[in-house]
């Protein structure tokens, strides 16, 4: 018998129902880790957006 | 003496060694001067005490190129000249606008600020002026500067009273040069016009052209057509490196602590940049200035910033919610690069009613220029982030790369160059002193002998080079 066959019903769609949370429980990049490999934005960089001269920080 | 017509200056039999042409405040700083020194002068007034049409319109004339004035709006043809609207905003040029620029062409002067400020005492009495604080630096790259509001002086005015009672200076109204002719080496006489017609011809020992930014140009490439280049020798640069300060409305700032800059009299801030921030940028000289926006224009901003980036706007409601005065619209004027394109150029077709052509001014701003702008105001919101003192928002037309809009101040009525000073004949009109290259007795007073513009307006800068012309000449002329 498959495994499935040994789960009832109930239980099986109890599973599916929560499998899109199950995200949640991935290890997420930590904000202020350094060692992602990735470039960092740096906060204090100066952009210009709509016409403002601003810092990367005021976007937030 | 001040005289109303070349018939009645005749029958005083006054004989003067100077004819200076022009009462502004170039001619008639250097006729006190020289009147002081006990040489007799006499100054040659193309209008009369009084503003009138007549006199007016012989200053109309034509532009090519970007929008720019009326040439009959843009300066005054009576006793006291273009000072009569001056609105009487003061500052000397800076140090750095008289060396040269390795990323501009044609710029440097032959001599240095140094040279000029030995007069300031002297002009800050003839302008009224108390004395001006240092530049305050406000990080590496960005000067707070002061500009001081003058009495707007209007020279025939103040100095009616003075010139009337003096035996040594006689002025004459409504009268004026309408061509001078020399040899090459020597002006030999001028020929007089006035109240409306011919006067004939005049001589003195020396002449000094003080009419004016484009007037100026215009009588010596006149009188040195006339005379088979004989009154300019070296005329290449003749009526060339025409400049002006560009003036437009960049953008405005929400500040921190609006009352920091509000130390002057006129409650008004000036920014300028540093000699580092040019060179590294390779731009021009600017001046950012402060005027106050109006509450409800920063609740606009606000709101417009929110849009943008919601934590800044919400700093920017805190600053609001402590003062009302927060916010500020930026003025811009900067220096023109000194092209020999930009240029008078006599007309071909249009002459005034003494014959004279009336001006062609050929004027066009520059793609360094451009980048003055653009650069210059990135530069000061980038200093006020970095210092904490705000944020800067450009205006739509400079943030998008625009044309220039042509419903705005456009430019501040400042007309310099075109006899420039140097020692390059090919590439000037006149030495360090004020001298017309190869000529004994010719001289040139105001901001047409400017090399390069600052972002200063002139008045400051022309008494100065007055007051240095008339000291120099009186040595000369007493010889």
């Amino acid at each position: 018998m498959s495994f499935f066959h040994r789960m009832s019903r109930r239980t099986l769609v109890r599973a599916m129902i929560a499998l899109p949370a199950l995200s949640l429980a991935r290890k997420l990049p930590d904000a202020n880790a350094t060692d992602t490999g990735l470039p960092q934005a740096d906060p204090n960089e100066i952009v210009e957006v709509n016409g403002w001269i601003l810092k990367r920080s005021d976007l937030a | 003496m001040i005289l109303d017509s070349y018939e009645a200056y005749r029958a005083t039999g006054f004989r003067p060694k100077v004819c200076i042409l022009g009462s502004g405040p170039a001619g008639t700083t250097i006729a006190r001067k020289l009147g002081a020194a006990g040489i007799p002068v006499v100054v040659l007034e193309a209008g009369s005490r009084e503003f009138s049409d007549e006199s007016q319109d012989f200053y109309r004339g034509t532009t090519v190129g970007d929008f720019y004035f009326d040439l009959d709006i843009t300066r005054l043809r009576y006793m006291g000249g273009s000072s009569n609207h001056w609105a009487g905003w003061c500052r000397v040029l800076d140090k750095q606008d008289f060396e040269p620029k390795s990323w501009a062409p044609d710029t440097g002067w032959p001599i240095r600020r140094a040279d000029i400020e030995p007069y300031l005492p002297e002009v800050h009495d003839i302008l009224e002026l108390p004395d001006f604080r240092p530049d305050m630096p406000i990080s590496d790259d960005i000067r707070w500067v002061q500009l001081i509001k003058s009495p707007a002086v209007r020279f025939g005015e103040k100095y009616a009273d003075e010139l009337d009672r003096s035996k040594n200076i006689a002025v004459v109204l409504n009268t004026y040069a309408t061509e001078l002719a020399g040899d090459g080496k020597r002006v030999t006489s001028a020929r007089l016009w006035s109240n409306g017609q011919d006067a004939g011809t005049f001589s003195a020992d020396y002449f000094i052209v003080c009419t004016g930014g484009l007037e100026n140009s215009r009588l010596l490439l006149w009188s040195n057509q006339r005379s088979n280049g004989g009154v300019v020798p070296n005329a290449a640069a003749l009526g060339r490196y025409w400049m002006e300060h560009p003036t437009f409305e960049g953008g405005n700032a929400i500040l921190a602590n609006y009352s920091e800059f509000e130390v002057d009299a006129v409650n008004e801030a000036f920014f300028s940049p540093t000699m580092a921030a040019m060179e590294r940028l390779q731009i021009m000289n600017f001046g950012i200035r402060l005027i106050e926006t109006p509450y409800a224009g920063v609740k606009r901003l606000i709101a417009d910033l929110a849009c943008t980036a919601p934590d800044a706007a919400e700093w920017a409601a805190y600053q609001l919610s402590q003062n009302l005065r927060c916010a500020a619209q930026l003025y811009v004027a900067w220096e023109q690069a000194p092209l020999a394109s930009n240029q008078i150029e006599l007309s071909k077709t249009d002459v005034d009613h003494a014959g004279v052509p009336r001006i062609e001014l050929h004027w066009k701003k520059s793609e360094l220029e451009r980048r003055t702008l653009v650069e210059g105001l990135k530069l000061f919101g980038t200093t006020l982030i970095e210092r904490d003192l705000g944020r800067v928002r450009l205006m739509d037309w400079i943030a998008n790369g625009e044309a220039y809009p042509t419903n705005e101040e456009t430019a501040g009525h400042h007309h310099m160059g075109g006899t420039r000073m140097g020692t390059d004949v090919t590439r000037s009109v006149v030495d360090a002193n004020c001298k017309v290259h190869g000529m004994d007795n010719l001289y040139v007073g105001g901001s047409s002998v400017f090399c390069t513009s600052g972002q200063a307006n002139p008045t400051t800068t022309i008494t100065a080079l007055a007051c240095r012309l008339g000291d120099h000449l009186s040595k000369v002329v007493a010889v």
